[in-house]
């Protein structure tokens, strides 16, 4: 149970740092959190995600493992109700989807929107605030307990146009929830670390 | 009698000065060309006819090919990013393609409102009930992966994918590899980078070509490349990289030979005079070469002016003959009246034979006869009554050869058995060989060195730009019918593609339908009130809100009644215009198409595909075949010109020397100079082209010299020596000049040096050999 420890010591700090709650004062429990977040070398966690779209009755749900390895590798691996899988390793991205044989390759730098999508969860398991910033208007609230919100807003107009804010929740170095808004359309990702 | 040296030389030094002004004020005013386009023959027929215009002015002419290599994959693609930003920047290029290459927001409106007249899937059964609801789970599928906030954003409004498909067809056609931003040549190590541009000015305007150029140079420095290097080919770069050679060549040629030269007239006359005295018919010679190919062009083609500047260099033969003929006790004056009628027939002769190269119908050859011709007449003239008048009283003597060279030389006299075994012997080489072999590849016409050639061959295939030798002409016509054309092209071509023996074609009408087709697409469309029932029916059971389609079926409904894309609508939409463009263009009043085939297995196949449409505004072009043929029939008339030439020649001996027995003693050195050097040439793989051709036509010129001076000397063995002497330092001085060229880097000129310096060789021995033993003294 090292892990629940640390994020007690992680939550204690925090609060230390950001005992009231004034915005300009988050600064160094934000700092606090990133350099938590930079410790941890390796994650795998299951998730659970909804869309919902306004063009949709029914959100579609789908679940899968997330696996992070520092210091820029990233998975998502949906294993239903289809196979697929997103894996990004620095400035390259591969997306497979093996029920239609499809593997492809291409650059971060390409897909400018996609390259600010990844490095909202990237940079903030990395602890790279810096990264953050050049995609983001970063606010961060933390409360006493070890709680936190991140909430990221596009710094481009044109990732406005498809995502209007993510949201991203977590207890101590953990990311427990991220929910992203674009296009009048929300989706939910629950994260559970796996064992 | 001493004179002071001012005087004695001054008008010597006045000329010398006058023609290097006159050769600078022309070298000034006269505009010199050096596309190869403008080198080559208006086709004869209308494929060769089209051929020449694409080459001269066609979309191709204004393409630069660009890539990077030497740096590290990431420093390359940060290279090319930098390099393509500041090319767009610059606004000199109508498109840069490289990694980064995407819709624009305002093309993408344009083209995303126009998708069901422009996409091929707008056809009545893409809207039926069943259709569409094959569409919708595969939306429905989308939706749920990786690949839903593309869909949610198009998905809705355009639930059939047309937009996606066009993107697709349109920007994903390239075989390259794209990372960061950045084309990588696939399967090269180390790695390059690879971009596209293509420059606004019309192919024919070489200054905005050459600025197009400087652009990419500049901007490519300014990116701070450190050890990565900028390779750059295209039409515009080689125009400018061949007018550097040929001027770095004639440089260096002019420069080495120059100084040979006049090492060697110093050894042989010990005098500094002799080099100024024969630079006076040179220069003359240059000037009036210049001045009349000017006149009658409106400007001089490079390959013209560097290979007639290279030819006159034989004009030195003419002051050095006067000065080593003349005899002890002559002023210089009357050693030129003396030696005149000889050297009146030889000048004449000579340029008698360049006219063949008038005839050939090739314009650069034209030019090339025409500079040649003005030029030896003038350096003749020169040489007859300006020279002698500059220095009458000039003394120079050539020093006796020396024994090591004049035994031999004598002892080769009079021996035409063995002149006539040497011509037998290389005649039988040539039987053997199957006679001279042909050059029939373009390039080798070319003016642009052979590694420039390969690394735009390579950059070409890296790019997978199309392989252009099959093209198909559409129209010239009004815009609407060239796109028709295209059309039926397409259609009739299906079976050869389903066959295999075509990978496909790119043609206009792939960007921009005809007229007629979109308005069948419109009518292909749906009324609202039946495709609002047929979507109601396939989203059953779906979890599809019920509006969640509206802006399909507005977008549906207007696209019923927008007026149809033409051309000029097309612009606003940059990235494809720019793909069409070298498809789609206008000369003039008309609209000229192009396809182009991929993949072509079988030739014939297409070509009576083509035939089979029997449509005037539809013209198959195998562009390799037909310039070979061109090359072939240029060829021919040049050959046959040459024929022509040297009857005419035959027939001046004739009439100059009283019969033709005389006439054919002269001219059987000269035939067997030929022959040897084509023999030598074919028997050292030389592969035949015009230049040859124009070379053998020069050397044969210039052996005519050696044979009239060795005979027509008088019978004494002293004089018989000394014209032997001064015809050796013409054909060693001819050899120099004209040795040095085989070293060139130009294709061209390489040819031209080889063929006359074997030729001058052997002419010189042969006509030694023809020319009678001396009588013992009495």
């Amino acid at each position: 149970m090292r892990k629940s420890r640390r994020a007690l010591l992680l939550g204690i700090a925090l609060a230390a740092a950001g005992l009231s709650f004034p915005a300009g004062a988050q600064e160094p429990a934000l700092e606090a959190l990133m350099r938590g977040m930079a410790a941890v070398r390796q994650r795998q966690e299951s998730f659970t995600e909804e869309k919902t779209l306004p063009e949709l009755d029914l959100p579609l749900p789908s679940q899968g493992i997330l696996r992070w390895a520092a210091p820029d590798q990233l998975e998502k691996h949906t294993t239903s109700p289809i196979e697929e899988r997103l894996r990004v390793q620095g400035d390259r991205m591969l997306y497979e989807r093996p029920d239609r044989g499809i593997s492809r390759q291409f650059g971060l730098d390409e897909q400018p929107e996609m390259r600010a999508l990844v490095e909202s969860i990237r940079a903030t398991l990395a602890g790279d605030l810096a990264a953050l910033r050049r995609h983001y208007d970063v606010s961060f609230s933390g409360m006493a307990d070890g709680d936190w919100r991140l909430v990221l807003t596009p710094l481009s107009v044109r990732l406005r146009a498809v995502v209007q804010r993510i949201v991203l929740v977590g207890r101590g170095v953990q990311i427990l929830a991220i929910e992203t808004d674009g296009g009048g359309g929300i989706t939910r990702m629950q994260i559970t670390p796996l064992p | 009698m001493r004179s002071i040296p001012g005087r004695r030389y001054g008008p010597l030094l006045a000329a010398l000065l006058l023609l290097a002004a006159l050769g600078g004020a022309l070298a000034s005013v006269v505009r010199v060309r050096a596309d190869l386009a403008e080198f080559l023959p208006p086709g004869h027929t209308r494929a060769s006819e089209f051929l020449v215009r694409e080459l001269r002015s066609g979309a191709a002419t204004s393409l630069l090919l660009i890539g990077i290599e030497g740096a590290p994959s990431q420093e390359l693609a940060r290279l090319s990013r930098s390099l393509g930003a500041a090319l767009r920047a610059s606004g000199r290029f109508s498109f840069v393609g490289d990694g980064t290459t995407s819709l624009g927001d305002a093309e993408q409106a344009l083209l995303f409102r126009h998708r069901y007249l422009l996409s091929p899937e707008t056809r009545p059964e893409a809207f039926t009930e069943a259709a569409l609801r094959t569409k919708l789970e595969a939306l429905l599928d989308g939706l749920r992966s990786a690949a839903s906030p593309l869909l949610a954003r198009f998905g809705f409004a355009d639930p059939t994918g047309a937009f996606l498909g066009l993107a697709r067809h349109w920007l994903g056609e390239s075989q390259l590899e794209t990372q960061d931003g950045a084309w990588f040549a696939t399967g090269t190590s180390p790695p390059r980078v690879l971009l596209i541009a293509r420059s606004q000015g019309a192919g024919l305007d070489a200054e905005a070509q050459q600025q197009a150029v400087r652009e990419v140079r500049e901007a490519f420095t300014a990116a701070d490349p450190g050890t990565a290097q900028l390779l750059l080919s295209g039409p515009g770069v080689f125009a400018a990289e061949a007018a550097a050679t040929i001027r770095g060549d004639v440089h260096m040629v002019a420069l080495l030979s120059g100084g040979l030269l006049a090492a060697f007239l110093l050894w042989r006359y010990r005098s500094l005079l002799l080099l100024a005295l024969v630079a006076v018919p040179l220069g003359a010679g240059m000037v009036a070469g210049m001045a009349v190919t000017a006149l009658a062009f409106g400007s001089v083609h490079g390959i013209a002016l560097g290979f007639g500047m290279t030819m006159l260099g034989v004009t030195v033969d003419y002051p050095i003959l006067l000065v080593t003929l003349r005899q002890r006790g002559e002023v210089l004056p009357e050693a030129a009246a003396r030696i005149w009628p000889t050297l009146r027939l030889a000048a004449a002769a000579a340029a008698l034979g360049l006219v063949a190269m008038l005839g050939s119908g090739f314009p650069g050859l034209v030019q090339l006869g025409l500079f040649a011709a003005a030029g030896l007449l003038a350096a003749a003239g020169v040489t007859r009554w300006v020279l002698p008048r500059l220095l009458p009283e000039a003394r120079i003597e050539a020093r006796p050869l020396p024994r090591w060279l004049a035994c031999p030389l004598a002892g080769l006299r009079g021996r035409p058995g063995l002149a006539l075994g040497v011509a037998a012997v290389a005649v039988a080489v040539l039987l053997a060989l199957g006679g001279p072999r042909w050059q029939r590849d373009i390039a080798a016409l070319s003016p642009v060195p052979r590694a420039s050639q390969a690394l735009d061959e390579e950059l070409r295939r890296q790019l997978g730009a199309p392989d252009v030798r099959y093209l198909i002409a559409l129209g010239p016509s009004d815009e609407e019918a060239v796109l028709r054309a295209a059309e039926r092209l397409e259609a009739a071509v299906q079976p050869l593609i389903a066959g295999g023996v075509l990978a496909g074609l790119d043609l206009p009408s792939h960007y921009l339908p005809s007229r007629a087709t979109q308005q069948a697409r419109q009518a292909a469309l749906p009324e609202p009130e039946t495709l609002r029932e047929r979507l109601q029916a396939a989203m059953s059971g779906m979890p599809f809100r019920a509006n969640a389609f509206a802006p399909f079926l507005a977008a549906v409904a207007e696209s019923r009644n927008l007026p149809p894309l033409d051309a000029a609508a097309l612009s606003g939409a940059p990235t494809i215009a720019a793909r069409l463009s070298p498809l789609l263009s206008r000369r003039g009043d008309a609209w000229q198409g192009l396809a182009v085939a991929k993949g072509v297995t079988d030739p014939a196949a297409l070509a009576m595909a083509v035939a089979g449409l029997d449509d005037p505004a539809i013209l198959f072009v195998d562009s390799k075949g037909e310039t070979e043929g061109m090359l072939a029939a240029f060829a021919r008339a040049t050959v046959l010109w040459a024929a022509a030439g040297g009857v005419l020649v035959l027939a001046l001996f004739a009439w100059a020397l009283g019969g033709l027995r005389p006439a054919l003693r002269i001219a059987a050195p000269v035939g067997g100079a030929l022959v040897v050097t084509l023999a030598v040439l074919t028997a050292a793989g030389e592969a035949l082209t015009l230049f040859h051709l124009a070379s053998l036509l020069l050397l044969a010129a210039v052996s005519i010299d050696y044979s009239l001076f060795l005979r027509s000397s008088p019978e004494s063995p002293d004089e018989t020596g000394q014209s032997m002497g001064a015809v050796l330092n013409c054909a060693v001085c001819t050899l120099l000049t004209f040795g040095l060229l085989a070293f060139c880097g130009t294709p061209v000129l390489h040819g031209i040096g080889l063929t006359i310096a074997i030729g001058v060789a052997a002419a010189f021995l042969l006509a030694c050999a023809t020319v009678p033993r001396p009588a013992p003294r009495a």
